[in-house]
């Protein structure tokens, strides 16, 4: 098959899967819609998906119209900065075929990680940031190195593994704050306060985008993306990781060292989910207060899947996954839907993007139609 | 540390292991069955979520807990032969596929929650716990003449009806696996696929019959959580008993007796934690305690199996060179 029929039928593919997901999303919402008559249901799924498809970067108002907003493209920017470094996570280890699960809990350890390194370990300032989101990522990286040296050691389900962890780690966070770390003067459990020399500035003056966060947080994850798409396709490390993705015995029998790479994948996958969750931390927070996994590990998931394991497309998917959530969010607001709309959509979306053999027959045509003009050309050749 | 033994030894602890290791049995069994066919159901976790969630809210509509049971094994049932569905015909990863159905069966219940009993009011979580009676749940059993021996009376009796049946089902599932057509070609379709399919066996059926089992079990497993372990069904409730489960399924070396065994040092873990935080520990201290056991137990079972391969490769080698 040409290169532009492959890129047609990805997108054509890529297209029919999300309108799939939006079309069940529709008939949720026209469930769960409120209205006596079916006509009034009808109108308030409309003004419903009007909210969640063209809310986030639009505001819609009877008196002004609709007109674009910035602080909202700005807090959709904001929220791809964990998501696009869990997704990367997921890239790098699921490309070398490691179902490692473990990038929701990562992300919690690294900003817990890296909140204490910003509490308690004073440094002078711009230093003590990058400290701290490397100390973030070193811990997780370290975690990791449980499930993937069990994994070649042992022979130990990493899946299996990687899920009590996320676990595992969320109960100790949660002993350690309520037992050693809180801040007792205030109402709710959560630390003292960063110290100002670890946090990540804003990019652009607040004002500007009226209110809304964006610091220099998002062009780090930019640039962790082409790190991340030139280590997996111009390094060697990458290509054997790929390598043992597309086949294990191949890549075993050629001589790489899989046992080391595999352990290789899931420590970087874990650097990248533990540097994404102390970025996070010191960028939005002031202080460490999660209670709960925050579930960036499964959006990255869904981003990793949708993005075909390649970094670069990364970005991409984080947007439309932050742009479907942010619609959600609003939808909840103004519509009266609940925001947990989003877990279905993402799961019907992941499912058909994960479908190999989803629209086979279509493929199937377009594979015999470019076989069929090849022959056609190399018979024309013969003639000429 | 004698009080605390003394806390261990009564037949209340007894017990609260056996009730606890239930809905992990029920899970193992699921995963037991479709590991024998060959493949791996991480999706346990999502189904139960779904199974809990329309066995809670059909026995609150219809206010008989039975229609709720058979409402959470419909849903589990139906689920599952969706994910077949995507996994068989779609050929989605299979452990792709059950990561979706967990992603759903985390906000997408809440989302059903909500829709259905219109309790959005607020951003607070949304739970059928204020709905639920007694009466709603499945009921206990008490068992004539058991329940009046001393010690085990205490333990063994008085279970809810799930409870049995999971213990029951064990048996079953054992006997099925083994002793019946269905199992065997079960197995036979999990060991090779190809031949099975060579003496006519549709591989495709016996892969949706596994399927349809584990949603089965989960349909269970789900009712448990909401209709006889809490009253109800809340956010979450599942707790990783589904994933817990997989690790059993390992432990137990993929069979049913070793199975039970393993779903029981689960519950006695998770039985142990409770009783630390009732002792004044905090509870976030006990919580990871079935996790952590979980890890250990895997890599302990790993060990086991290497040493035993190793074995049989040096008695292999052995028989080969003395036959020289």
């Amino acid at each position: 098959m040409t290169k532009r029929r492959q890129l047609k039928f990805t997108m054509i593919r890529s297209l029919v899967a999300i309108c799939i997901a939006l079309l069940v999303a529709t008939l949720l919402i026209l469930i769960s819609a409120g209205g006596d008559t079916f006509q009034e249901k009808l109108q308030a799924t409309g003004e419903a998906l009007k909210q969640m498809l063209v809310g986030p970067l639009f505001r819609m108002s009877q008196k002004k119209g609709t007109s674009f907003e910035a602080k909202r493209l700005a807090d959709i920017l904001a929220a791809m900065i964990p998501t696009i470094f869990t997704g990367l996570s997921v890239c790098v280890m699921f490309s070398a075929n490691q179902f490692n699960l473990g990038a929701e809990g990562g992300i919690m350890l690294g900003a817990f990680a890296s909140a204490m390194t910003a509490i308690y370990l004073p440094m002078p300032a711009g230093v003590h940031a990058v400290v701290a989101v490397l100390v973030g990522g070193a811990a997780v990286a370290l975690i990791m190195l449980l499930p993937a040296l069990l994994k070649t050691k042992l022979n130990v389900s990493e899946m299996v593994c990687s899920l009590m962890l996320n676990y595992i780690i969320m109960y100790v966070i949660k002993f350690l704050m309520n037992t050693y770390l809180a801040d007792k003067s205030r109402g709710q459990i959560m630390s003292y306060a960063f110290q100002e020399t670890a946090n990540i500035p804003p990019i652009v003056n607040n004002t500007v985008f009226s209110g809304a966060k964006l610091t220099w947080g998002f062009v780090i994850a930019i640039l962790a993306v082409i790190l991340c798409g030139l280590f997996m396709y111009r390094s060697r490390w990458g290509y054997t990781i790929r390598m043992i993705g597309i086949n294990q015995d191949f890549a075993k029998y050629s001589g790489m060292k899989v046992g080391a790479v595999i352990v290789l994948a899931q420590v970087v996958g874990g650097f990248l989910a533990g540097a994404g969750g102390g970025i996070e931390m010191l960028g939005r927070y002031t202080s460490f207060s999660w209670s709960a996994l925050p579930g960036y590990g499964w959006t990255g998931l869904t981003i990793a899947i949708l993005a075909g394991n390649n970094p670069y497309m990364v970005p991409f998917a984080a947007f439309f996954m932050a742009y479907l959530s942010k619609g959600c969010d609003l939808m909840a607001t103004y519509a009266k839907v609940p925001a947990q709309l989003i877990d279905i959509i993402q799961g019907v979306i992941f499912l058909f993007f994960a479908a190999e053999q989803f629209l086979s027959k279509y493929r199937q045509k377009l594979v015999v139609k470019s076989a069929k003009e090849e022959i056609a050309r190399a018979n024309l050749q013969k003639e000429g | 540390m004698l009080n605390f033994l003394k806390i261990l030894a009564t037949p209340e602890f007894f017990y609260s292991i056996i009730r606890i290791s239930a809905p992990i049995l029920f899970a193992t069994l699921a995963a037991i069955v479709v590991e024998k066919a060959g493949f791996s159901n991480i999706g346990l976790e999502g189904l139960m979520m779904f199974s809990a969630l329309a066995g809670s809210l059909v026995s609150y509509y219809t206010k008989t807990w039975y229609f709720g049971l058979l409402a959470a094994l419909a849903t589990g049932v139906l689920m599952s032969l969706i994910m077949g569905f995507f996994a068989f015909k779609l050929k989605t990863d299979i452990i792709l596929v059950g990561v979706a159905v967990n992603m759903m069966g985390s906000g997408g219940t809440l989302f059903l929650c909500k829709v259905i009993t219109n309790l959005t009011q607020g951003k607070a979580m949304a739970s059928t716990t204020g709905l639920i009676t007694k009466s709603l749940c499945i009921p206990d059993i008490s068992i004539p003449l058991l329940h009046q021996i001393p010690f085990l009376g205490a333990v063994f009796s008085g279970h809810n009806l799930l409870t049995y049946l999971a213990f029951l089902f064990c048996l079953l599932t054992s006997v099925m696996l083994y002793k019946t057509p269905l199992g065997l070609n079960i197995r036979a379709v999990g060991e090779n696929p190809n031949a099975a399919s060579s003496v006519g066996v549709s591989v495709l059926r016996i892969k949706y019959t596994a399927m349809a089992f584990s949603g089965l079990m989960s349909g269970f497993g789900g009712a448990f959580m909401s209709m006889a372990y809490a009253q109800g069904w809340s956010l979450d409730m599942v707790s990783g008993r589904g994933f817990i489960a997989l690790a059993a399924q390992a432990m137990g070396g993929g069979e049913c007796l070793g199975g039970m065994l393993s779903a029981l040092v689960f519950g006695f873990a998770q039985a142990l934690g409770i009783k630390f935080s009732a002792i004044g520990l905090d509870s976030n201290l006990a919580s990871p305690i079935p996790y952590a056991v979980t890890i250990i137990g895997l890599v302990i079972f790993a060990i086991v199996r290497n040493n035993k391969i190793k074995r049989q490769h040096s008695a292999a080698a052995l028989a080969k060179s003395e036959a020289k």
